[in-house]
């Protein structure tokens, strides 16, 4: 059945027949996006051979299901991928280049599938590379946005953003499935039955219906033994028409309708937006999860015939709180359609449901409105209720009420928030209907059992762990440094491709001259490539020899671009007005998106803009400091970003980032970390070495203190630090704002507030020190060169396999396949 | 719609002649089954030609029990696809009515 690929001209003759059959063109005669696609359907038919085995082999083997369900995959291209992780990189190259193509020209014509927002997103694309890599049977679980992430532009400094219409093409990628198809029922009323036996039957009446299309994406897994899916939901109307409407003549009303049912897969929610009270957004995260249920249902009972062999055989994991309704759905499919009593039904959802942490900020915890559930889902309010008054019976045995503070604690407890109106808490929804709860980094899980829920963790403690979050080595050494790659691979083998821990067998060669030599030749490159880039995009020439410092990631006032720009403002005034040269040229490179509702994160981008104006057009500083910010951050250029840093900036405010993912990326492709104590940054530490990264600033728990004591007083910094003061100063005085006075005074104020949740000031001295050093250690090249080696030989741990194989382990009960093992599988992949 | 109805040891069968009840039809549907529920208080409606159901049609079949029931009679159903059967579930209506595979399935269980 495989189509086996012998040489490149079997690739002629299926690109040849693609161009010919399924474009309907020359092959002379492609644009560019056909070329794209006449390669990507070729790659596809290898993929689809391989996704039927793997579905033939669960088949046979009937192993327990991984269904990952999210609101976001971050997938970015697809191409480059999968042929890595089918072998088939290098027969592609000589293929087009016998066809007069290039495969670098045509990977990057491929658009970026920009389902998600940022880590949370790229967090799950990584995961299910991971999955297939393994062998483990698992299924990723999202909706088919039309509209993905907004395409960002610049204009003056200011942040525009511009719808990305990202399926205006059509993905090749994407195989529709509209013979299963499933209906989504929304809104309608409860009406109370008795039912044959004489018991209560609410029915769910009078309900609105969406049909959910399912879309699916192969995921191969490296070697190509797996091909898992991604399935991807788009929203359609149950008719073409709603016919009564059109009977009734109003064929406009009609056609609204079928519109409004279709806009509920049609944009991502921008994180950071107020979605709360937003009732489209309510009936997306229904939509993921009712349309992820009923495939998961299906699938079940192909093989099975009794539920009570549900837990074993599916394990569901919740990402973040969004899909969390998740845990009345499955109540709903067992009690109300396969008639199971309440507790057994309790017991299996609980039993089968994970879920996974991702946020302290309590703001960012999402509440619904107790009427606008009701009005939207009426029958899974009641079974919210249901689930909370029988766990409040179980609270009120552990924590009897006449007990000071347990009234209190109960209120805290409970899934509906008293408040007017009430609002039912979807993280207490998800830790009450779970059997794991899990942060994703060390000092992350710590906090969510001790400042997030603590009274759940004192509840349930078993049900709290902590899974540090990884990364897919795949996509972000081999395939987005192939130079970097090659070296290794060319040092120690190419087995750190399925094992990240034999990186390690790296740290002999730290300090090997030659060795060194050829990785400072492999970072001058990237860096050349990235030089290239900011010249094509921003008309900025930057040296490639200068510090390559960088900070890529959401704007946002946690992760403090703020206090990175601060410190590029006191070097620049240390140098044009103290005359104090910088230790060593840098080159500051900013990439990242702002919320479109989010002033402040856009300020900062302008910000930034106007800081690197002034400095990029003085002549005293050229030589020393340049300041680049390059447009539409997104997967695909990250991949262009991270090989070519010397300095991560992960600077996030100590306690807020729960625990990064650019930090492990930007580290992998042997940048040296500046951060904070804080998130994963705390592990990588530990893992290279506290001699090979720079950590800076207060920790969160004197972050706690000061904010519980309210004992942060900037004016102090302000008058003790003379450095930062002048830089404060500078923003109040239109230094970096001659064409729009005041413009950034509002920062002048925000950093010498009392109330200044990030606390500049405090981490500003302590981090321009830091900065200082780092600086030292780079104009030594050969300190340099080993601590970045050794921060790429130390990366083990924060492969995205390490993090899945611990879920599978310890919250799914899944082994990885034997198949993996198996010797006559164990085939190298062509290329 | 016509709906045609038969008599089976006393018991009323009518068939449902459409594939899909909805918003559309469901009105038509209580118009034109309202002669057989006036007749008979033991009334079988077999279902087997419907593929698509919504909740309006649901909420016709439910009024034909209901006036039923008001009477002390009964309607059972027979002949339910699979897709049918799911949209019954997923509102719990399965729970209130008798549901038969066969029509001679559903006449006997008025015997019973």
């Amino acid at each position: 059945m495989r189509n086996n690929i012998a040489d490149a001209s079997t690739i002629e003759e299926s690109l040849r027949r693609h161009a010919t059959y399924s474009l309907g063109k020359a092959w002379g005669d492609l644009s560019q996006t056909e070329l794209f696609n006449a390669v990507a359907l070729s790659v596809r038919d290898r993929l689809i051979e391989r996704m039927l085995e793997t579905e033939d082999r669960y088949r046979r083997e009937d192993p327990k299901q991984i269904s990952y369900v999210s609101i976001e995959f971050l997938m970015g291209q697809s191409l480059g991928n999968h042929l890595h992780n089918l072998g088939i990189h290098e027969l592609y190259r000589e293929a087009l280049g016998n066809l007069g193509a290039n495969l670098e020209a045509v990977q990057d014509s491929e658009q970026d599938a920009a389902l998600g927002n940022g880590g949370l997103g790229r967090l799950a694309a990584c995961f299910l590379d991971s999955l297939a890599t393994l062998g483990m049977p698992a299924c990723g679980y999202g909706i088919n946005y039309e509209y993905g992430l907004f395409k960002q532009e610049i204009d003056n400094g200011y942040q525009r953003e511009k719808p990305e219409n990202w399926l205006a093409q059509s993905s090749p990628w994407e195989i529709a499935r509209p013979d299963e198809a499933c209906f989504v029922p929304v809104y309608g009323h409860i009406e109370h039955a008795i039912d044959r036996k004489g018991g209560y039957n609410p029915m769910w009446m009078d309900w609105k219906v969406l049909v959910g299309i399912p879309y699916d994406m192969p995921i191969s897994g490296y070697g190509g033994r797996t091909v898992n899916l991604l399935r991807l939901y788009s929203a359609r109307s149950s008719h073409d028409f709603d016919m009564q409407i059109f009977n009734d003549g109003d064929y406009f009303k009609a056609v609204e309708q079928k519109m409004e049912s279709e806009t509920i897969s049609k944009v991502l929610y921008p994180s950071d937006a107020v979605v709360a009270g937003r009732e489209l957004r309510l009936i997306q995260e229904y939509f993921l999860v009712a349309c992820a249920m009923r495939d998961i249902v299906r699938r079940f009972e192909q093989n099975h015939n009794t539920f009570r062999d549900f837990a074993s055989k599916v394990a569901i994991q919740l990402n973040d709180t969004h899909p969390a309704l998740t845990v009345a759905e499955l109540m709903r499919v067992l009690v109300d359609e396969k008639d199971m009593e309440w507790e057994e039904a309790w017991n299996i959802t609980r039993a089968t449901l994970g879920y996974t942490n991702h946020t302290l900020a309590p703001e960012a915890l999402e509440k619904w409105p107790v009427p606008l559930l009701e009005s939207v889902l009426p029958r899974h309010l009641q079974i919210i209720l249901e689930i909370n008054r029988r766990f409040l019976e179980q609270v009120s045995v552990a924590c009897p009420m006449d007990v000071e503070g347990n009234v209190e604690r109960t209120r805290r407890l409970s899934i509906i928030e008293e408040s007017t109106p009430k609002q039912v808490r979807m993280a207490n929804l998800a830790m009450v209907g779970s059997h794991s709860i899990n942060g994703v980094s060390a000092i992350h899980s710590e906090l969510v059992k001790t400042s997030l829920a603590p009274d759940f963790f004192q509840l349930f403690p078993e049900r709290f762990n902590n899974k540090t979050n990884g990364i897919t080595q795949r996509r972000w050494l081999l395939k987005a440094n192939p130079e970097l790659a090659n070296l290794i691979t060319a040092s120690v083998g190419d087995s750190w491709i399925t094992d990240l821990c034999r990186l390690r067998e790296l740290e002999s060669h730290a300090v090997d001259p030659g060795f060194q030599e050829e990785f400072r030749k492999v970072k001058r490159l990237n860096k050349v490539k990235l030089a290239g880039i900011v010249k094509d995009l921003l008309r900025i020439n930057v040296d490639p020899d200068s510090l390559f410092d960088i900070q890529v990631k959401r704007i946002h006032a946690y992760k403090r671009q703020l206090l990175n720009t601060m410190h590029i403002i006191d070097e620049y005034l240390a140098l044009v007005e103290d005359g104090r040269q910088p230790v060593a040229p840098r080159t500051y490179i900013f990439s990242g998106k702002a919320a479109p509702g989010y002033w402040l994160a856009k300020q900062v981008i302008k910000l930034i803009h106007n800081v690197g104006r002034v400095i990029n057009n003085d002549a005293r500083a050229s030589q020393w400091i340049k300041v680049v910010f390059i447009p539409d951050y997104r997967v695909s250029l990250a991949e262009k970003i991270i090989p070519a840093a010397d300095l991560s900036e992960q600077i996030s405010t100590a306690g807020t980032e729960a625990s990064g993912t650019g930090n492990m990326k930007l580290a992998l492709n042997g940048a040296v970390t500046i951060g904070t104590i804080d998130g994963a940054n705390i592990e990588i530490r530990e893992e290279v070495g506290e001699e090979n990264i720079f950590t800076f600033g207060l920790n969160a728990a004197e972050v706690r203190t000061m904010r519980e004591q309210r004992s942060y007083r900037p004016w102090d910094y302000y008058a003790r630090h003379p450095r930062a003061k002048r830089v404060a100063d500078s923003f109040s005085s239109n230094l970096f704002c001659p064409d729009e006075p005041n413009l950034f005074a509002w920062i002048f104020a925000s950093v010498l507030d009392a109330n200044d949740e990030h606390f500049h000031l405090a981490d500003f001295t302590p981090y321009v020190e830091a900065q200082g050093k780092a600086g030292s250690a780079f104009r030594d090249p050969g300190r340099w060169t080993r601590m970045a080696i050794l921060n790429v030989a130390r990366m083990g741990k924060f492969s995205s396999d390490r993090t899945v194989m611990e879920y599978a382990h310890e919250i799914w009960g899944v082994q990885r396949s034997t198949l993996i093992d198996d010797p006559l599988l164990l085939e190298t992949p062509t290329g | 719609m016509e709906i045609p109805v038969e008599n089976l040891d006393g018991v009323s069968v009518a068939v449902l002649p459409v594939d899909e009840l909805d918003a559309s039809n469901a009105p038509e549907f209580k118009r034109d089954i309202a002669p057989a529920l006036q007749a008979n208080t033991k009334l079988v409606l077999d279902l087997s030609r419907l593929r698509f159901v919504d909740s309006s049609g649901l909420g016709a079949i439910l009024s034909c029990l209901r006036q039923l029931t008001a009477k002390n009679g009964d309607l059972k159903l027979c002949g339910m696809s699979r897709q049918v059967r799911a949209a019954f579930e997923l509102v719990r209506m399965h729970r209130i009515f008798d549901i038969a595979g066969t029509k001679e399935e559903a006449v006997q269980a008025f015997a019973q």
